[in-house]
């Protein structure tokens, strides 16, 4: 219930941040312009349009999950309201769920909000409407959740700049799943090799959620690929909150 | 009534104003000054330098479909500046760069193949290009199709038999590539391999057209090889004999063969006996 | 009467700087406040006083000590439910409505929405707000911003009010109207713990006080004792008198044409100079008997300390 008045609240607050506007607003351009350079593609057109599309909800959505999440706590601690705030009864913990949930809320608008403008760009396009668009979206929204708590996490103990900072090479660092394979399978077994295998567990995958170019291809998936990539996110995200609540939970209030 | 204060500070203003109109204007006359002159290299020409699409693709952070498409965009622009004249040297590279990002993306081969063949002038190339789509896409018949056509074009028939062949393998590859297989290994005079294709189309197409083709290839296969026989029977009659036989029984008679092929209409060979020429007695394709 | 708020030894160090060095702020504090009273928290800047309130808020959690809010631990549910807290420099949600930030607050309690309504009208009412309702926060001057603190304060009609410098920043009418609150708060029975350096208005309305300073508390006790009945000096302001005259009895502060003020620290000299005045036909203006104020003896302590 108290995480619930939190949540809504933070929802209020994320939904009048002009940052929110302004990057949907590029969002909504970057999907039509995708009609424009679909133009200059010789044969397959769609395909530069679906592209782009995942594309630019993927970025956007990103960037809104940085920008907003690594301010939400900080601007509490920075601004001294989480003074009144946590003086009420509610634990830490809940605020923090409170703000983790109000920011998904409001990237789960958003993101559907620019799946829609995606899928009538495709329909316009195609005359067909492709449901199977949702499922990439669906993931690239799960891939947002995961990367909320990160920024979270690190709103918690560092300024906005920082967070972003740390935030964003999570992301990158989590895309880089391929080079890391590579690499284990190029060392030598042994200690090294145990070593990076060790890392490379822990490190965040996040390329699992990344079905966009099966998705425009049209290949088929193996649905359990789809139940472990979900259940890999909530158990990951289940990891990073837990730790923000540790950090948070002995903070000093300065 | 302006003061003079005022004065000053409204052509302060007018100065301004003025300079904005002025440099406005010298943007855009600059801008245009630029466009006229040819281009030597496009925006974007340092793709050339990336060293292969295999590291791309961990530079693009889960977006490698996108930056497939971007590159194969920018390619088309590339391919098409004219004034570029070196623009071929870098063809198969920038192509393999996008193969490598988005193996499944079919339109770079395509594209690849035909600026290599048309514009480059480079059919090896072309193949090359097809292959890697092959092997990266081994359900995609319009690759080896379409090299077959190029291949044929160039009249290189063993070729373009072999790329029809891989396409005829493919499910889902039409029909028309089992008859150009046929009628490419017409071509380099493999007649058994072709008489065989022939029939086993004549007999299990469902198409009407298709069949009629197939018949009348069948007659063609068969008197190119019966014409072929007789020729190389009338050859050694002069070798025996001196002189050219009067009939073609002459050539039973002589023992040369067993006896004389009839067509597929069951009519006899024509023979010259002046010229020692022989012909069907019909045309294959009016038939 | 057991005590509504008891600090045992309280100790708080901080680690500043790159290379962490230790600084202590809270070098063992000790205080106890009983039920009703207005219990007033002094002490110059930077003695600890703003960090003592936060360690019993459970915002800073200290080195060594014990703190217990009706006897239960400040993280407790049982305590949070009856305190309330308005911080120093308030700065509240800015994109919110007063109705709707009370609000906010309110649903945080589990107050049902009825009761919420009424109460949100009730305490708008009380400090003065109910014109600014619907404004948003962020248009909120200085005054008003510490006016609907202290609606957020009482939203869960607590029993005990923690103030942190509450009528910082406010004009006159602004502090009449917050203390004439806080005294009607203390007699519906609610306790209040002030930190304060405005020492006036603790002076005013303040029953028991406590003095920090360096991290220490170096006084705690009814302001009543702390501060004598005994006359400093007295101010007589005088004209008509020849200046050199006045030597013996007092010491002249100030002059202007024909007035002179003088400070007359023994009593008998005031006989003495209102015979000389009666005397010479001279005129006695004012004679205001300057007692010992609290701020006279926060100096002391803190110079001594």
């Amino acid at each position: 219930m108290k995480i619930q008045t939190i949540a809504l609240n933070t929802f209020k607050e994320a939904i009048r941040d002009r940052i929110l506007y302004l990057l949907f607003f590029f969002a909504a351009a970057a999907l039509a312009f995708s009609r424009l350079l679909a133009v200059l593609a010789v044969g397959d057109r769609v395909k530069i349009i679906k592209d782009v599309g995942l594309a630019s909800i993927s970025i956007f959505g990103v960037l809104m999950a940085i920008l907003i999440g690594t301010g939400l706590v900080y601007k509490e601690i920075d601004k001294k309201t989480i003074y009144t705030l946590l003086s009420k009864p509610i634990q830490r913990w809940q605020f923090l769920l409170g703000k983790f949930f109000g920011l998904v809320l409001t990237l789960f608008i958003m993101t559907l909000a620019m799946g829609l403008i995606f899928l009538v760009i495709v329909l316009l396009h195609t005359g067909k409407l492709e449901g199977r668009m949702l499922l990439a979206i669906l993931f690239i929204f799960i891939e947002l959740v995961l990367i909320t708590a990160v920024s979270i996490l690190f709103s918690c103990f560092s300024t906005p700049i920082l967070s972003s900072i740390f935030s964003l090479s999570f992301y990158l660092i989590g895309h880089l799943s391929w080079g890391l394979e590579t690499l284990i399978q190029k060392t030598r077994s042994g200690a090294a090799r145990m070593a990076l295998r060790g890392v490379s567990a822990i490190l965040p995958d996040l390329e699992n959620f990344n079905f966009k170019t099966e998705i425009v291809h049209g290949l088929a998936i193996d649905p359990r690929f789809y139940f472990f990539s979900a259940l890999y996110g909530l158990v990951y995200t289940l990891f990073i909150l837990a730790l923000a609540v540790l950090i948070f939970k002995k903070r000093d209030f300065v | 009534m302006k003061t003079a204060s005022a004065r000053k500070k409204g052509s302060a203003t007018l100065l301004i104003v003025l300079l904005l109109f002025l440099s406005c204007a010298g943007i855009i006359w600059v801008k245009l000054a630029v466009e006229r002159v040819p281009r030597k290299k496009i925006p974007g020409a340092s793709i050339i330098y990336i060293p292969s699409g295999k590291y791309l693709k961990y530079a693009t952070f889960g977006y490698s479909s996108l930056v497939a498409d971007l590159v194969y965009l920018w390619a088309i622009q590339y391919y098409t500046t004219y004034t570029i004249v070196d623009r071929f040297q870098n063809l198969e590279h920038i192509f393999s760069i996008i193969a490598e990002l988005d193996p499944r993306y079919t339109d770079p081969y395509e594209i690849g193949a035909l600026i290599a063949v048309n514009e480059a002038k480079d059919l090896k190339l072309a193949f090359k290009i097809l292959d890697m789509g092959l092997a990266k896409n081994p359900d995609q018949w319009i690759f080896p199709f379409e090299a077959g056509h190029y291949a044929q074009r160039a009249r290189d028939y063993e070729t373009a038999r072999k790329y029809y062949e891989k396409t005829m393998r493919i499910p889902g590859a039409p029909d028309i590539a089992k008859r150009l297989y046929a009628a490419a290994g017409f071509r380099v005079m493999d007649l058994k391999e072709s008489w065989e294709t022939w029939l086993e189309i004549y007999n299990t197409t469902q198409d009407k057209r298709a069949k009629k083709i197939a018949g009348k290839h069948l007659y063609q296969v068969k008197a190119t090889s019966d014409t072929n026989l007789l020729k190389e029977a009338v050859r050694q009659f002069g070798e025996k004999y001196q002189r050219l036989p009067a009939a073609l029984e002459d050539l039973v008679r002589a023992g040369l063969i067993s006896s004389l092929p009839r067509d597929l209409d069951g009519k006899d060979y024509i023979y010259y006996p002046k010229t020692g020429e022989i012909k069907a007695p019909s045309v294959w394709w009016k038939r | 009467m057991a005590a509504v708020l008891e600090i045992d030894n309280l100790y708080k160090a901080f680690k500043v700087g790159f290379i962490p060095k230790k600084r202590e702020i809270l070098k063992g504090v000790s205080l106890s406040v009983a039920a009703g009273e207005i219990f007033g928290y002094l002490g110059p800047n930077g003695a600890g006083k703003t960090t003592t309130l936060k360690c019993v808020l459970g915002l800073i959690f200290p080195d060594r000590g014990k703190v217990a809010i009706f006897g239960h631990p400040p993280l407790a549910a049982k305590a949070r439910e009856n305190l309330g807290y308005l911080p120093e420099n308030p700065y509240f949600y800015d994109y919110l409505t007063a109705a709707e930030f009370l609000d906010f607050y309110a649903q945080l309690f589990g107050l049902r929405k009825k009761d919420k309504e009424e109460k949100i009208a009730t305490l708008l009412r009380l400090v003065g707000m109910e014109k600014a309702r619907d404004l948003q926060l962020r248009k909120f001057s200085r005054g008003m911003l510490q006016r609907v603190g202290l609606a957020q304060a009482l939203i869960n009609d607590p029993a005990l009010l923690f103030l942190d410098e509450p009528l910082g920043g406010l004009d006159p009418l602004g502090r009449k109207d917050l203390r004439d609150i806080i005294v009607r708060l203390k007699q519906e029975g609610k306790t209040i713990f002030l930190c304060s350096h405005i020492l006036q208005d603790i002076e005013m309305i303040c029953d028991r006080v406590a003095i920090i300073v360096g991290g220490r508390v170096i006084s705690q006790g009814a302001l009543q004792s702390l501060i004598s009945e005994k006359v400093l000096f007295t101010e007589v302001t005088l004209s008509g008198i020849d200046p050199a005259d006045l030597v013996d009895l007092g010491e002249p502060v100030s002059t202007l044409g024909d007035r002179i003020l003088l400070k007359v620290f023994q009593e008998d000299n005031i006989g003495n100079l209102m015979a000389l005045v009666h005397e010479r036909r001279g005129r006695i203006h004012s004679l205001v008997p300057r007692t010992e104020t609290l701020e006279d003896i926060f100096v002391e302590m803190v110079r001594q300390g």
